[in-house]
Order: structure tokens, then C-alpha cells, then sequence
């Protein structure tokens, strides 16, 4: 019973840090092929139409 | 259970509104914006803020997470967004709705406008309509901006477009208040969302967070990550007397004896502090989970 | 207790430093220079102050040796030189003629002289600065100065219509290139239409990309009537070839013939560029290179807004009549 626990504990555990790998590689990953660009340039040249106002 | 860390929960619990002003603040840090018009145009804006917060809004400091994802997918070079998604795990592992109830600043105006006096309804018997913001986050988000697009392979921000009640209030109003040009630009789109900003609005009057349970496609998301966040809430089993006061007093419908990391709880700590004999608290860690 | 009197006293400091820190944010740039520079103005108010006050110091170095620069304006009559050149500074232009002049003058007077003609300049560059933020400060100005003073003397050039016109909310000048690598100069190309329709927009602007068609049929309108429209690509400036071509693969799939085109991004009319927040933006300009009325903000294809366009371009034919 009290294995049971642990190997939940520790399976929540693995599944926790590869969701912390995945979230910090896709985030690099996007970074590098300028998805970061791409969000800036979007944030300080309004699209009217894109954010409502039309 | 430590007394001193059930302390810390409800200390968490007890400060949480001005958690809230200052997310709010520093979310939205460019204020003289609000009377010069126009919006910061810095390099800051490349980087996403936790919460739901439009980056039309002339004080944004940042870009929101939701618009960004909607205006990388929509562009005709890619379809997928890895780095706002990767973005949206990691704070969803990190945090959890622990953003929903502390750091997003259309929260906080739900929360402002729910203390209105007035009667107040309940949604426990309108749970179905949770469902509704996983759709609103798989079309209006991620789908349609992506297939829905013009000759050039260019689609249309549809939450933002048509539905986000965020932007209204904090990019087009303030913007259109002093700007003459952008005055004339609004139209019948600018009319349906504002329909739907006063909608919410009066929602989140009789209702509590309405748009947080229903509608939000951000919330919905982080919804989904809340069973793997490291930020949690655990019920000590030696300590619970099964009063039920805990699930009396929260107001996301949730009974936090049955399932502490369910998806609809906001961390707001509300049953941390009702509990009699402090055995909920708030967790932060690797898989940790203490026996119910 | 104790803890959460003092938790209490913590967090609201915390807060206070925080929205200080908000406020203060923003304002960070702007510097204390005298008071009297462009970027001191926060809001029109502000800018109208500043614009008088230079104004006013722009006049008084001319009416302080008025006999000189009386000279100086005779000599450039006497060389029949246009007054304003369009896009000249007024301060620049000062200078030329004083060069061209500088035989009739002692040392001391051409130091005097020159010395004005620069500091005036220096005025003519912040004025024209806080024209392009708030296109209604030079008539608040006057219109405040005015009131003040009855007789409405702004500035002592030997010309004053010119002016007074070629000071309206003029388009910032531009020296640029177009798509196929044609030098393009703001006064040739205003002075050759009687009115030109300014686009504003970049290339993953989905409105802005949807009404380059109208924007096309509207440009073979306007060939009929001696007018006609020109693009500009935010994300041209500074020649990227990348944006470029993107652009260019845009403006092919949309039909478009008219030009666009990009110029340096620390020009005038590039920050004017940079500056903007709002796309597309469309301006009207006249033949004398003066902006006709507010820009259009938002797509110009639903009803109000093609009629606030048409106005405004037949506001234009009729002043370059």
C-alpha cells in the first residue's frame, strides 16, 4: 500500500518535470524561429480589426 | 500537518486581493499611456504576461498569452505556436489557476464586481456550461485561426476578433477615449463586443466569475494543467471532521475534499481559511501528496 | 496580530512603491532639459505651452536685431530664392542666405547672425517634432496667442503666407526608395499629384492586406483626377530586403501596381513610421505636401470610412486648385 503511494508520488513527480522540459523547450524552440519576433511585432503594431475596434 | 505552513496558506489566503492590485499594476505598468494615447511600443511587449490582458490596452506591459497564440497561428508562416504553448505549460506547471485567482487582471474585476450588493446566484447546478471554455479554447484559439484563412494562408484572431470582453474594456475604450481617429474607426464589430463586455459584466454581478467558469479559453487551458501544477491545495485526512464547510464556501463549485487539484478551483484559499481545524492547505512541490 | 499588523504596513508599501514606480515608468525618458524640448510634452496642453514658448523665442531673436535680419531677408529676395522650400528648415534656410550674403555683414554681425540663425534651427526641428505628435498644436498656438496678444505676429519672415501654409501639419519629409529601387522625394512626388493617398500598413496585417484591392481601384480612380496612391510597409523601413520581398509577394497576389515605398527609419518621416500604433492608417495629402485633414485609422472598406476618405480627398483637389 504504502509502495503504491510512492510510485504515484514519484510518477506525478516524472510527470510534473517533463511537462517543466517540454514547456522550456517549446519556448526556446519558438523563440529561435522568431515566433518571439513575430508576437512583438504584432503587440506594438495594432491590427485594428484584430483587436476589436472596427 | 505544520501549523506554521497552514499559517503561510492562510496568510496567502487572507492577502490575495492586494496580490491582485499589484499583478494588475505591474501587468499594466505604462499608466501615463492611459492619457497620452497610444500604447508602449518595447521590446517588453515580446515577452507573454500570465494573465488575460490585451496588449491594446495603452499600459500593457507585456503581449497576452491568448492573443499572441491566435496572431503567430493566424500569420501565414506558421500554424502552431511552440513558443507560447511551451510558455502556457510551463506557467500551467508552475502556477496553475493559481493565475486565475491571484495574477490575472480580469479575475480581479470579477471578484471587484461580484462584492456589489445584490442577490447573488449560484452556478452549482450550471456546471455543464464549464465545458463551454474548452470549446471556446480549441475553435475560437486554436482551429479556426488556423484553417479559417484568406488566399495568403492569413487567418483572423478569433477570440480576440469577435469575443474577448478584456480588450474592450482595456485596449478599445481607453484608446478610442482619446484618440479621434480610432473614435471613428469603430463600427459594428467594436458594438457586438461591447454587448458582450456589458453582458459579462452584469454576469459577473449576479454570478461569481462567470467568465472564468464559462467562457475563458486561458483559464480553460490552465484549467487542464492544474492535476500536473507544482502549486496545490491538500486536505489533511487526519485532520478533516468532514464538516463540509470547505465546500459551502467555495465558490467555483468545487468540494476540495474529493478532489483538491480539480480543474474549476482557483486556489483562492477561501476554504483554506473556513476550515475549523486547518487541514486544507496549500502545497508547492514535486508529487507530493499526503493521504486522504 | 503582531505579524499581520506588520505584514499590513509591508504590503502597503510594497503597493506604494509599486504604483510610484508605474507612474514613474513611463515618464522615465523624459528629460529635464529647460522645459522647452519636444518630448517635455505629455499631453496637447502641454505641447501648445512649449510650442508658444518657442515661438516666442523665435521671434524674439529675430525682433532682437531686426535691422540685421531685415538684411539678411533683402539679400535672400534679392536672390529670389523660395521662401519655404518644402521639407527645408526655416532655420537651415536662414543659414544659406545669410553664407550667400556674408560680404555685407561685419564678423561681429555674422557671428550674432549665425548664432540666431542655428538656435532658430534648433526651434524649427523641436516645433516640427511636436507637430507630428499632435497635429493641432501650431493652430491652438496661434489661436491662444492670439487671444493673448491681438496683433497675431508669429514669426517675421518676408513672406508670411507661405508660411503659415507650409507649416500646417505637413507630411515629414522623406527621402526614400521605392519596391523596384526608384529614388522617390517627398516634395517631388506631393507637388507632382494634386493629391496623394498615404497607406500605412505591414505585411501580417490581415485587414491592412484585404483592402489593398480597394486600394488599387482607388488608385486608378484617382489617376483620372491627377491624384494618386502610394504604400508604406512598417516593416520596410530601413530597406530589409526580406520584408521587402514579403511585401512584394503581398502586393502580387493583391494585384497592386501603385508604388510603395521605404525610407531610413531615423528620418523624419520614419519615426513619424515608428511612431504609429495603429494599422492601417491612411493620410491625404495635398499638392503642397500638407497633411488634409486627421488620418484614417482602420480598413477603408465599410461605408464611413470610404466617406470620410472621399472628403477628405476632395478637400485636397479643391486646395491644390
Amino acid at each position: 500500500m504504502k509502495g503504491g503511494i510512492r510510485l504515484l508520488k514519484t510518477k506525478k513527480a516524472a510527470v510534473q518535470l517533463i511537462f517543466i522540459a517540454a514547456g522550456v523547450g517549446m519556448l526556446c524552440y519558438g523563440v529561435m524561429h522568431g515566433e518571439a519576433d513575430s508576437v512583438l511585432g504584432k503587440a506594438i503594431r495594432l491590427c485594428l480589426e484584430c483587436v476589436g475596434i472596427g | 500537518m505544520d501549523k506554521r505552513e497552514n499559517k503561510k496558506s492562510q496568510f496567502l489566503g487572507h492577502y490575495r486581493g492586494l496580490v491582485q492590485v499589484g499583478a494588475t499594476l505591474l501587468t499594466n505598468v505604462h499608466l501615463p499611456n492611459f492619457l497620452k494615447g497610444g500604447i508602449y511600443q518595447g521590446k517588453g511587449k515580446a515577452v507573454c504576461v500570465p494573465g488575460l490582458n490585451c496588449y491594446s490596452c495603452p499600459a500593457a506591459s507585456g503581449a497576452c498569452p491568448i492573443g499572441a497564440f491566435q496572431s503567430v497561428v493566424g500569420s501565414s508562416k506558421f500554424s502552431f505556436s511552440y513558443y507560447i504553448t511551451g510558455f502556457l505549460i510551463l506557467m500551467g506547471v508552475l502556477l496553475g489557476r493559481f493565475i486565475c485567482g491571484f495574477l490575472c487582471p480580469f479575475g480581479w474585476l470579477q471578484d471587484l464586481l461580484n462584492k456589489i450588493p445584490c442577490k447573488k446566484l449560484s452556478t452549482k447546478k450550471l456546471k455543464p456550461l464549464t465545458y463551454v471554455k474548452y470549446i471556446v479554447l480549441v475553435l475560437t484559439v486554436i482551429l479556426l485561426p488556423a484553417l479559417v484563412v484568406n488566399d495568403l494562408g492569413m487567418g483572423d484572431p478569433f477570440f480576440c476578433k469577435y469575443i474577448c470582453p478584456q480588450g474592450v474594456l482595456e485596449g478599445a475604450i481607453p484608446l478610442a477615449a482619446v484618440d479621434v481617429g480610432i473614435r471613428a474607426a469603430l463600427g459594428t464589430l467594436f458594438t457586438r463586443k461591447l454587448i458582450i463586455l456589458i453582458v459579462v459584466v452584469v454576469l459577473s454581478i449576479l454570478f461569481y466569475r462567470p467568465f472564468c467558469k464559462w467562457i475563458c479559453p486561458l483559464g480553460a487551458f490552465y484549467a487542464l494543467m492544474n492535476k500536473v501544477s507544482l502549486l496545490g491545495i491538500e486536505v489533511d485526512g487526519h485532520k478533516c471532521i468532514s464538516c463540509g464547510k470547505c465546500a459551502r464556501v467555495c465558490k467555483m463549485d468545487v468540494d476540495v475534499t474529493k478532489s483538491p487539484n480539480n480543474g474549476e478551483c482557483i486556489r483562492c484559499g477561501k476554504c483554506v481559511n473556513a476550515c475549523p481545524t486547518d487541514a486544507v492547505s496549500f502545497r508547492y512541490g514535486f508529487g507530493k501528496e499526503k493521504e486522504i | 496580530m503582531k505579524m499581520k499588523m506588520r505584514a499590513k504596513k509591508v504590503f502597503a508599501l510594497a503597493m506604494a512603491a509599486l504604483m510610484i514606480f508605474a507612474l514613474a515608468a513611463c515618464s522615465v525618458k523624459d528629460d529635464v532639459s529647460a522645459g522647452t524640448s519636444a518630448d517635455d510634452a505629455k499631453n496637447l496642453d502641454d505641447a501648445v505651452k512649449i510650442y508658444k514658448k518657442l515661438m516666442d523665442e523665435e521671434n524674439k531673436i529675430l525682433s532682437e536685431n531686426q535691422e540685421l535680419w531685415e538684411k539678411v531677408f533683402a539679400a535672400a529676395d534679392k536672390r529670389d530664392m523660395t521662401l519655404q522650400e518644402d521639407g527645408k528648415n526655416y532655420g537651415d534656410f536662414l543659414m544659406d542666405t545669410i553664407e550667400s550674403a556674408k560680404d555685407s555683414f561685419s564678423a561681429d554681425e555674422l557671428k550674432t547672425l549665425k548664432e540666431g540663425a542655428k538656435r532658430i534651427s534648433e526651434i524649427e526641428n523641436e516645433l516640427t517634432k511636436l507637430e507630428e505628435e499632435y497635429p493641432e498644436v501650431r493652430e491652438k498656438a496661434i489661436d491662444s496667442a492670439m487671444d493673448a496678444s491681438g496683433d497675431g505676429s508669429m514669426s517675421v519672415p518676408a513672406d508670411s503666407d507661405n508660411v503659415d501654409v507650409s507649416k500646417a501639419q505637413k507630411f515629414p519629409a522623406f527621402d526614400g526608395k521605392d519596391f523596384d529601387g526608384n529614388k522617390v522625394n517627398s516634395d517631388k512626388l506631393f507637388s507632382k499629384n494634386k493629391v496623394t493617398v498615404v497607406n500605412f500598413w505591414f505585411t501580417t496585417c490581415k485587414p491592412c492586406v484585404e483592402e489593398l484591392k480597394e486600394l488599387e481601384a482607388l488608385n486608378k480612380e484617382l489617376a483620372k483626377k491627377g491624384g494618386q496612391v502610394v504604400g508604406v510597409n512598417a516593416f520596410t523601413l530601413d530597406g530589409d530586403k526580406q520584408a521587402i520581398a514579403d511585401a512584394q509577394d503581398v502586393l502580387g497576389k493583391k494585384g497592386v501596381t501603385y508604388k510603395n515605398i521605404w525610407f531610413k527609419s531615423d528620418s523624419k518621416a520614419g519615426e513619424f513610421t515608428t511612431g504609429m500604433y495603429s494599422f492601417p492608417t491612411t493620410y491625404v495629402v495635398d499638392q503642397k505636401g500638407n497633411i488634409v485633414g486627421k488620418p484614417i485609422s482602420g480598413g477603408i472598406t465599410s461605408d464611413e470610412q470610404k466617406k470620410a476618405l472621399n472628403d477628405l480627398i476632395d478637400q485636397a483637389l479643391e486646395s491644390s486648385k
